[in-house]
């Protein structure tokens, strides 16, 4: 499902995020990329939807190699892909539905499937009753479980989650957690950059680590060191 | 795709309204410079009706009189064409009466009491020349020999109408042309810097947008259409303005006496319908460069 091969990212003239990282991820994969602020986890993620490419080294999605895909195929190649940020990035004009609505309505699809997908997804992720509210009436842990319902609502093969629960105290991060668990059982890949040892030691799935840029660790239901 | 098509004209209407005086700044502009640029079109026009007579480099034009007989035309003719040292002979034109006609339609489109006056029957013919020399005295000996032929009516001379409005016109019409096209790249450039502005409010929305896949042109064309908008209200107002001058200007010719000669700076109002059209094309074309330019700019993939 995803495949990196020798990935150098350099940004400016020398400082390099990500240097020669290789690894593979299953469909249906649930994946932590762990590491300190700065060693690379959030650039790994920038790379797989193409908001970065590398300097050396392909980055595959779908058997297909974004590198070297056409800027004008690069939104389709996000609509199979859900981001979830630390800092929600909901829009505060918005209400949660509207807020939800808005990633079915930029890529076209019709009225009917939005009034019929949406409620779907804001049940799933439990603010069915809070539809009409604005993210500024919500606490932290609902504004990031609508960030993970607009993430999910397209119903992608892959989920990228950069620090989802970075902003959250740990009853509500684990919270979020059960969630993309639940979203991850439906046979979406889930890739989470995370430096929560809490979370990374509870779920125990695959963990890869990242030191300055470069992979140290590879292993399946691993804890954070 | 009716979706889409609503989804566009939404988005550009909050825009509008959210960037109230940065809209109306760019609009007033390029409706200040496609006014002008209409203005050179009607003040050109104007020039040209005075002109006409003396297109194609016409020096000299004989008036023969209205009662002038075929025979009395092929005399003078030939009186004309016996100085093929001195005139152009190739060149040398003969307006009958419909041709005349015609053209006095143009020439007085302004003047309703001169055109009244004129019948195709009672309009003098003339001839028109083109000469081989630019010696002024020698031109006016030609005239003074003209003058005295039989039902010759009278001769104009080019230098003595032409020349003040030829260099006149000239000169209005470079500046009014660089006028025009200085307002115009400001209007382009205050537009362009709308679109950044109404852009850079909605960033956040624009970063979600592309992160949840919408193509590049589903995010750039309500920018687009905002700019596009702002062409053409700015083209609207324009030419509600040109309607206005054009209207006053008329009324103020009108109070001339008869056969001033500045009625032919009237402009037939079809011509003033096609500068209004033309001032809204122009006008949108701008406002789609201006926000095409922006929209394109600041959006990487």
């Amino acid at each position: 499902m995803i495949r990196l091969d020798n990935v150098t990212k350099v940004y400016g003239a020398d400082t390099v995020a990500v240097r020669d990282v290789s690894f593979d991820i299953a469909k249906g994969d649930f994946v932590f990329l762990v590491g300190p602020s700065g060693s690379g986890k959030s650039t790994l993620l920038r790379l797989m939807s193409r908001q970065e490419r590398p300097e050396r080294g392909d980055v595959w999605i779908s058997g297909k190699n974004v590198n070297e895909m056409p800027d004008s195929r690069v939104p389709y190649l996000r609509r199979s892909m859900g981001n979830v940020f630390q800092d929600y990035k909901l829009l505060s004009n918005k209400t949660v539905f509207e807020n939800v609505a808005f990633a079915l309505e930029v890529i076209g699809k019709p009225r009917h499937v939005i009034n019929q997908q949406v409620p779907a997804v804001l049940e799933l992720v439990g603010l069915a009753d809070k539809a009409d509210r604005f993210p500024d009436q919500l606490s932290g842990g609902e504004q990031q479980r609508v960030s993970i319902a607009r993430a999910f609502v397209n119903r992608p093969l892959i989920m990228l989650a950069d620090e989802p629960t970075g902003n959250l105290d740990p009853a509500t991060g684990e919270g979020i957690m059960q969630l993309l668990e639940a979203i991850n059982r439906s046979g979406t890949t889930v890739v989470m950059a995370t430096h929560d040892h809490r979370i990374v030691n509870l779920m125990r799935k695959r963990v890869i680590q990242l030191d300055r840029g470069v992979l140290v660790r590879d292993q399946e239901r691993g804890v954070y060191e | 795709m009716l979706s889409r098509i609503a989804y566009a004209f939404r988005e550009t209407w909050a825009s509008f309204r959210r960037n109230l005086t940065l809209t109306a700044a760019a609009v007033l502009t390029s409706a200040v410079s496609l006014l002008l640029v209409g203005v050179t079109f009607l003040v050109q026009r104007g020039f040209d009706n005075l002109l006409v007579r003396w297109k194609g480099d016409v020096q000299l034009i004989v008036f023969m009189t209205p009662d002038a007989t075929p025979e009395n035309v092929a005399y003078v003719d030939g009186v004309i064409r016996s100085q093929p040292n001195v005139i152009d002979v190739a060149k040398l034109a003969y307006l009958d009466k419909p041709a005349s006609y015609a053209e006095a339609q143009q020439l007085f489109a302004g003047d309703p009491t001169m055109l009244s006056l004129l019948t195709p029957e009672t309009i003098p013919t003339q001839f028109k020349i083109v000469s081989l020399t630019d010696d002024s005295a020698l031109l006016r000996s030609l005239a003074d020999q003209y003058r005295i032929l039989p039902k010759v009516q009278g001769v104009s001379l080019a230098e003595d109408e032409f020349e003040v409005i030829s260099t006149l016109s000239g000169f209005v019409r470079t500046v009014t042309i660089v006028m025009s096209l200085v307002l115009l790249a400001v209007a382009v450039t205050l537009i362009w810097n709308t679109i950044r502005t109404a852009m850079f409010a909605r960033r956040r929305e624009i970063e979600v947008m592309k992160l949840v896949g919408a193509t590049n042109w589903f995010i750039r064309i309500p920018f687009m259409l905002e700019g596009l908008l702002h062409g053409l209200i700015g083209g609207v107002l324009s030419c509600g303005g040109l309607w206005g001058l054009n209207r006053a200007w008329e009324s103020g010719v009108a109070g001339f006496k008869p056969g001033t000669g500045v009625s032919s700076l009237v402009v037939p109002s079809g011509y003033v319908s096609g500068v209004m059209i033309l001032l809204l094309a122009i006008g949108a074309l701008a406002g789609a460069i201006g926000s095409g330019i922006a929209a394109s700019r600041f959006l990487d993939v």
